[in-house]
């Protein structure tokens, strides 16, 4: 699966695309047994299911902005049971980076992308933090400028500098 | 393996629960290990929302920090499973040399190269690995009046196709380090449940069901406290739960069992508070 990491750097435009390609077949694998259904905890309670959510990914009838996408909690409980390898969470995975590049990316995780970006860090060093660790007797959080430079160009070079975020 | 350490502190624990990093400071200085903390750190790029945004910018990402941390020939400590598992994973995926070949191509970039040779552990892994009677050696307060649940936390655990140390299916690693610290171990886990902590900033109703499911079991255990290596699982459970079971974070267990006081570690901040058992109010 690792190959496939790194693909997303090549994709230019997925707009309109609603299947995910399946290079290694993993999702052609999948014969609906429900065992990731029945391990999903978010599914139970009315969340992403993922049977459900191979097979529409397999047979292109997923559009990016369902929003179920970001229902899955990333347990990965499911990859961990399927006895197929579909590894159903690594495709929730890819099918989510698809929809963030179409522009389908959840408010709070776009948040926590500008603040990474802007900070290196995906919370915020707050006047509640500053106070906690001065009572704690911990030092302050500083970020160095060499570091957010190399922040700045590993992201350029990378899938999350193509991302649209709203403003 | 190497015995000296970065310690990789994340993001969650420094901005929002540094009371744990106080303790993890105390537990790894009481245990004598060397640690300091990771130059030129960033987010791991956490395993939920942004890694799976932009997958390849996690790899580099980590990658990075691992290039920085083999220049010192130290491994890298986690307090946190996102942390553990962002860095356990990436380093699984860099085993194939064409992908590190590629990823070194945007390292190359910023004057860096990784080699593939770093590690990398949880305090978890490092209570684990010291045995049973290198971690009692350090105890100094009776804790049996702790009565806890573990809760190992989806990503110390899962998937393990990432050649993750604890196993998918009845984990005991935390279990086994509660008890040698003194305190009761009143539940085991078999598959282990999420604390729905993955999406509690896209859905409440979602993420507090998962919450309330794996609470309910916990609290008919007859624990007076769940235990965690897990700082987001921590959070989930200090802050959100409806049922009032205070939760402690590993380190925050070591720390009391090695004599450090509640003040000391700041337990006042739980949201849900220990009481009588922890010695503090
Ligand atoms: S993904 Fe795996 S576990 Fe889930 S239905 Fe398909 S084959 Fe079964
Ligand atoms: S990773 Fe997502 S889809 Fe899979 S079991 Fe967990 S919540 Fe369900």
């Amino acid at each position: 699966m690792w190959q496939r990491l790194t693909e997303g750097v090549r994709i230019e435009s997925i707009g309109t695309e609603t299947n995910l390609p399946d290079p290694l077949g993993e999702l052609a694998r999948c014969h609906q047994c429900g065992q990731c259904a029945g391990v999903c905890p978010s599914q139970k309670h009315g969340g992403i299911k993922p049977a459900d959510t191979m097979v529409k990914l397999h047979l292109s009838l997923l559009q990016p902005n369902a929003p179920e996408l970001w229902l899955c909690a990333m347990c990965n409980s499911c990859t961990e049971r399927c006895q197929l390898g579909v590894s159903p969470s690594d495709r929730i995975q890819e099918m989510r980076g698809r929809a963030t590049l179409a522009g389908h990316c959840p408010k709070s995780f776009q948040e926590e992308a500008k603040l990474f970006m802007r900070t290196g860090l995906a919370f915020p060093n707050s006047g509640l933090t500053k106070k906690l660790r001065k009572e704690l007797d911990l030092d302050e959080l500083a970020s160095d400028a060499q570091t957010l430079n190399e922040l700045a160009a590993l992201v350029k070079a990378t899938t999350l500098g193509r991302v649209p975020l709203e403003r | 393996m190497s015995d000296s350490y970065y310690l990789f502190k994340g993001c969650l624990i420094p901005t929002r629960v540094p009371n744990l990093e106080k303790a993890s400071l105390i537990v790894l200085d009481a245990m004598g290990v060397d640690h300091r903390p990771l130059p030129g750190a960033t987010c791991c790029v956490e395993p939920i929302g942004l890694r799976s945004m932009a997958a390849d910018t996690w790899l580099v990402t980590v990658a990075r920090m691992l290039a920085i941390a083999e220049t010192e020939g130290r491994d890298v400590l986690t307090l946190c499973n996102g942390c553990y598992l962002s860095f356990q994973e990436a380093c699984h995926a860099l085993q194939d040399p064409a992908l590190l070949e590629k990823v070194n191509l945007v390292l190359s970039s910023l004057g860096r190269e990784y080699r593939g040779g770093v590690k990398v552990r949880h305090l978890l892994d490092l209570a684990h690995e010291k045995g049973e009677e290198g971690v009692k050696s350090h105890v100094r307060r009776d804790l049996s009046a702790f009565k806890v649940a573990p809760h190992s936390g989806c990503h110390v655990l899962r998937p393990s196709k990432a050649g993750l140390r604890e196993r998918a299916y009845a984990p005991r690693m935390l279990g086994d380090v509660a008890r040698w610290l003194g305190s009761t171990v009143v539940s085991e886990e078999g598959w282990p449940e999420c604390c729905g902590g993955g999406v509690a900033s896209i859905d409440d109703g979602v993420s507090t069901g998962m919450l309330e499911d794996v609470c309910s079991v916990y609290r008919r255990s007859g624990a007076t406290c769940i235990l965690t290596p897990c700082p987001f699982c921590f959070s989930q459970f200090d802050l959100r739960q409806k049922g009032g079971l205070p939760v402690l974070h590993l380190s925050e267990l070591m720390a009391l069992a090695f004599g450090a006081t509640p003040e000391e570690i700041g337990l006042r901040y739980h949201r849900t508070k220990l009481g009588p058992i922890s010695g503090s109010p």
